[in-house]
């Protein structure tokens, strides 16, 4: 198996898109054209320059409240890799965590943790964000927390299963032997050895939430406006696909180079380190 | 999934995907909006707001014209009169009007239904003002109703009327008996030129025509459909298609669907955008007159209707003063009334009132049915505050959450707007009530002398000083600035080829699809 | 094996409660549906009485129990909204639900298999990376905006199919295709690895080495085995697909389960979004269930849980 699988060099294409996309993030203030805020009514839906009456001053033409696309857009890279970095991230930790605990002790507490686990996946994904959304109100923080509150379920699940085949292992039962202390066999024999499937699962998602938050702004329950969020703009846009197709479009090419090269990454990532490794 | 073979079934998709232009006309009208809102088939579990689709299988007790005068020819009472004390309310009902079930109308019919509606089931919109002025029903024969009220009132037959809500819809008793409130609302029955045929929850009715209607003749379609799509494009491209024959459209693309060849028909005026603070203001800037009208100054209404409402829009400038009502009480929009656009202004009565540092707002923003600007709208309205030295603080919400901080008054001082619907007078009255009497959860303004005017013309028997009292109303909220009147929209819909010729009235919420069903 | 089946029984039984419990709290969490039942100008004291006929002013778990009692009979009360028995909304939208996600599992399967067979023979080639394009496109473009695209050049501009609404099979198209492409990113990937290792696999390199045709190799053993897998994946997405396909209900005006779910959360409607909750969280266990079931009649010595 693994012979086919070393071979594999890194995907440079999709690298290369995150590394400028996440420098893009960072120099938003520094690039931007414009104040992604700043409306102009009288100067709504400009197109961008290569189309006629197209101006410099707006590059890539400006959105329905006459704010600069490009700028939202440079400014949207932040929010937008920031909501799926920091999702996955607060997702893995926390079924990262659930994994590990569940499977360590087993019994009753890892019973009923898969259960509760089992639960979260029976929920369907857009509902929960919706209902929390609805809850909570539509923001950052919130939009996070309700995707990250399903997707750990995920993970826990994987994790679980790992961490059930470690524990009949030698080392672990050693470890036992000499007194060490749940906290740290989990911390560090469990942890580190389950560590790359963890690093796999959540590099596979960031996209995926990318792309749930979008839909979640469709419903009107994403990331809300004005803070410029690629989802966010991509909905607001779709009233205008004929007749202003670059308040849209701009940005879910955004979206579609992102989450395609985070999911090539991720695919890349599983190959070399956790090959066996399916579809979860 | 029994059919797994895939590929001969989609070519099989691609034949039955011949366009179908071809369809007769006489078949079905296909009405497409982006919500059917309640979907209520009971006239008084929420009917007003679907008004549109009810009034095809209800006939009212007072009828009216597309153009929002009560009329004689188009309800059941052909003509009605009131007593010398203005507490006898006689209608003389129309002869030979049957239901969907073969019997005939009659007053009994008449007095059951209004009483439905008064009852405690109801949910209907002018039914607690209803209550407090009927204090009872007779039916001295057959065709005649005597609706006999505590206060002498000019309102009765306007509250009865196509004009309002669904209070003066007519339903048959003896069915009503047989089914019961749940048994009726599943499987109404009515006399309207169209009965119920069936209902997919967030999906469509569809009625069928009767073969001959006094109101309508012969109706043009055999049936009709109602469709709720709530994307646009969608629906525009069921236009293209013939899958539609009226659908709801955005103000913003509008001119879109006219350069395609689609005749647009406006219902101008359609409603009045109007935002309140919520209360209690006592503790906030709110509470300071000079604070609201800077607030009103710093909004540029022409701006906005121009670009947020695509030009669809035109400036309003009394709070909650619905244009249809100004006709028949003779009120104007007089040019001093008319908010200019000053910040400078706004700056000064914000230094006066000393908030020369401004202070912090809440806006809520949100969408609603018939109104896809709301957050545009709000955004901007939060850019034209902070150009003044505010510091608004915009709150993305669904309009649910936002109607329980209201209610519940938790969020003093910000912002909330509507999309009310137009309507005239005597429902301009009852919305303003609403807002303003102290004991409703929905009260947004306090002022007592306000208060004063709206308890003196309910008590009121003359209908000139009736109407001078309404004025008055209105130029008390303007000039106390009580609220944030922002703009009268238009509301579009597109037609396809084969409707000839509709005018979409302004009478509220309805869609008058009587003209373009009428057999005769 | 009994004994296997009465745990995951009472696993199964034990996460429904759970989720019972969760949109209890979820749903009332998401505030008072009574300011959007009630007319404006509702006194207090009318407020008071809807809560009461409504059963909202019991303590909290009162209404939990009697809810689920309910429920286990299979009576979800009645909606709040539309004031008719949620069972009979459940009835008008779940076969919608049902049929649009088994048309775009077919639709995204019948893509699938070619595609995941190709890239993995073809592994490393261009014919690899656009199979691994084609299929990634579909998880990296909102489903609303293919959608809406979709309407208005096919429906709009070339008028070859209906835009939305239920009817015939052309009706199934666009909506089909626009969630199939969703799903077939994970199908086809899983297709392709499951096709990898089978290929990889002694006793195909047995099979190989006695001369079996490449074709024969493929066809013979490699599909047969990754069927498994890619029959699991494609029931847990079919349960999920029946519930989460909202957007594109939305777009496709489709009265679905998810289109009910929206309306009740933006309505408050209490029962029904209990009612949509369950029901689906009981096909998704009743799906994983079985596909448990079906793995260890096939491979007796897989036990987990």
């Amino acid at each position: 198996m693994a012979e086919r699988r070393h071979v594999r060099r890194p995907p440079l294409l999709p690298v290369a898109i995150i590394v400028v996309f996440v420098a893009v993030a960072g120099l938003a203030g520094v690039a931007s054209p414009a104040d992604p805020y700043a409306q102009h009514l009288r100067a709504r839906l400009a197109p961008p320059i290569w189309s006629e009456g197209g101006a410099w001053t707006h590059p890539l033409g400006t959105d329905r409240l006459g704010r600069d696309l490009l700028s939202r857009i440079l400014y949207g890279a932040r929010v937008s890799l920031a909501a799926g970095v920091v999702t996955v991230a607060l997702a893995g930790a926390i079924g990262g965590g659930v994994g590990l605990v569940a499977g360590y002790f087993g019994g009753r507490t890892g019973a009923l943790l898969m259960r509760v686990t089992d639960a979260t996946l029976a929920f369907p994904i857009i509902l929960l964000a919706l209902l929390l959304a609805v809850t909570v109100g539509p923001s950052f923080t919130n939009v996070v927390v309700a995707i990250a509150l399903i997707l750990w379920a995920r993970y826990a699940r994987v994790i679980y299963g790992e961490v059930v085949s470690l524990m009949e292992r030698d080392f672990i039962a050693q470890a036992r032997a000499i007194g060490a202390s749940p906290a740290r066999i989990i911390a560090f024999h469990l942890f580190p050895n389950t560590a790359n499937t963890l690093i796999v699962l959540v590099s596979l998602q960031v996209g995926y939430v990318i792309i749930v938050e979008a839909a979640l702004s469709f419903l009107g329950a994403g990331i809300p406006p004005p803070t410029p969020a690629w989802g966010s703009m991509i909905a607001e846009g779709r009233d205008y696909i004929t007749s202003a197709w670059w308040v849209s479009l701009f940005p879910g090419l955004a979206i579609l180079l992102v989450v395609l090269a985070f999911n090539l990454v991720g695919d890349w990532l599983r190959d070399v380190l956790d090959p066996r490794l399916g579809q979860f | 999934m029994r059919r797994a073979i895939l590929s001969p079934l989609i070519v099989l998709c691609l034949l039955t995907a011949t366009p179908t232009w071809a369809q007769p006309s006489g078949g079905e009208l296909s009405v497409v909006l982006s919500s059917l809102s309640s979907e209520a088939l009971d006239p008084i579990l929420a009917g007003h707001i679907v008004k549109f689709y009810l009034s095809l299988m209800f006939d009212y007790l007072v009828g009216a014209t597309p153009d929002g005068q009560l009329s004689p020819d188009g309800g059941v009472a052909t003509r009605w009169e009131t007593s010398a004390d203005g507490k006898r309310w006689t209608f003389h009902l129309r002869r030979g009007v049957r239901f969907h079930t073969g019997d005939e109308l009659t007053a009994e019919d008449v007095k059951v239904s209004i009483v439905r509606a008064l009852g405690p089931r109801s949910t209907t919109g002018y039914a607690q003002g209803l209550r407090q002025l009927v204090k009872e029903i007779e039916t001295p024969a057959p065709d005649r109703v005597v609706i006999v009220t505590k206060d002498a009132s000019v309102m009765i037959p306007t509250l009865l009327s196509r004009l309002l809500s669904t209070e003066g819809m007519i339903l048959p008793k003896k069915y009503l008996e047989a089914k019961g409130d749940d048994g009726f609302a599943r499987a109404p029955v009515g006399s309207g030129p169209y009965r119920f045929v069936e209902q997919v929850s967030g999906s469509h009715v569809r009625l069928e025509a009767v073969p001959s209607h006094w109101r309508l003749g012969a109706p043009k379609y055999k049936t009709v459909v109602f469709k709720a799509v709530p994307e646009e494009t969608t629906r525009i491209a069921m236009l293209r298609r013939g899958e539609a024959d009226i659908v709801e459209i955005s103000r913003e693309r509008m001119k879109e669907v006219e350069h395609a060849g689609y005749t647009v028909h406006l219902r101008r005026e359609d409603g009045q955008i109007e935002g309140w603070f919520v209360q209690p203001w006592s503790q906030t800037p709110i509470r300071d007159k000079r604070v609201r009208e800077a607030l009103n100054l710093a909004i540029d209404r022409k701006e906005l209707a121009e670009t947020v409402f695509g030009g669809q829009a035109a400036p309003a400038a009394v709070p909650f003063g619905l244009s249809w009502s100004f006709p028949e009480i003779k009120f104007k929009i007089t040019p001093e009334m008319v908010y200019a656009y000053d910040p400078g202004r706004a700056k000064k009565l914000l230094a006066d009132a000393g908030y020369a540092n401004g202070f912090a707002i809440d806006v809520f923003a949100f969408q609603l049915p018939g109104f896809p600007e709301g957050r545009a709208m709000a955004e901007a309205i939060a850019g034209y505050w902070q150009n003044v030295g505010l510091k608004p603080r915009l709150i993305p919400v669904d309009y649910p959450a936002f109607r329980k901080q209201w209610f519940d008054r938790t969020a003093p001082g910000a912002l909330g707007y509507y999309n009310i619907a137009n309507r005239d007078w005597i429902g301009t009255y009852a919305l303003i009530d609403k807002y303003a009497a102290p004991t409703a959860k929905s009260a947004s303004i306090r002022d007592p002398e306000l208060d004063g005017l709206m308890d003196a013309l309910i008590h009121q028997p003359d209908r000139e000083k009736t109407y001078a009292l309404m004025r008055s109303i209105f130029n008390r909220l303007r000039t106390e600035h009580l609220g944030l009147p922002l703009v009268y929209y238009h509301t579009p819909y597109a037609t396809s080829k084969r409707i000839p010729r509709w005018n979409p009235g302004a009478v509220m919420y309805e869609l008058n699809i009587d003209e373009v069903v009428a057999g005769k | 094996m009994r004994r296997f089946l009465a745990v995951r029984l009472v696993q199964s039984l034990t996460t429904l409660l759970l989720l019972s419990l969760a949109v209890f709290i979820l749903a009332r969490a998401t505030g008072d549906p009574l300011s959007l039942v009630l007319p404006m100008a509702a006194t207090e004291e009318d407020y008071t009485n809807a809560r009461r006929y409504l059963g909202l002013d019991r303590p909290l778990p009162e209404q939990y129990l009697s809810f689920l009692a309910k429920a286990v009979s299979g009576d979800f009360g009645t909606s709040l909204r539309a004031r008719r028995p949620v069972n009979e909304l459940l009835r008008e939208r779940f076969p919608n639900s049902l049929k649009l996600a088994a048309f775009s599992m077919t639709v995204s399967l019948l893509v699938a298999f070619p595609l995941g067979v190709a890239a993995a023979v073809r592994r490393g080639t261009m014919v690899d990376t656009v199979a691994k394009t084609v299929a990634g496109l579909g998880q990296a473009l909102p489903t609303f905006w293919v959608g809406i695209v979709l309407i208005e050049v096919v429906a709009g501009r070339l008028q070859w199919l209906p835009a939305g609404g239920t009817g015939g099979l052309a009706h199934y198209v666009l909506p089909g295709f626009t969630l199939g492409w969703f799903v077939l990113a994970g199908l086809m990937r899983l297709l392709r690895s499951s096709v990898l290792d089978v290929l990889d696999a002694d006793y195909v390199r047995t099979a190989r080495a006695k001369g079996a045709s490449e074709r024969a190799v493929i066809w013979r053993h490699a599909l047969r085995n990754a069927l498994i897998p890619v029959v699991t994946f494609a029931g847990v997405s079919f349960a999920i697909l029946v519930t989460t396909a909202v957007v594109v209900e939305t777009v496709f005006a489709w009265p679905g389960m998810g289109r009910l779910a929206y309306e009740a959360i933006t309505g408050r409607d209490f029962p029904v979004i209990q009612a949509v909750v369950l029901v689906t969280g009981a096909v998704v266990a009743a799906v994983n269930l079985t596909v448990d079931v079906l793995y260890v009649w096939i491979d007796p010595r897989i036990r987990y849980g």
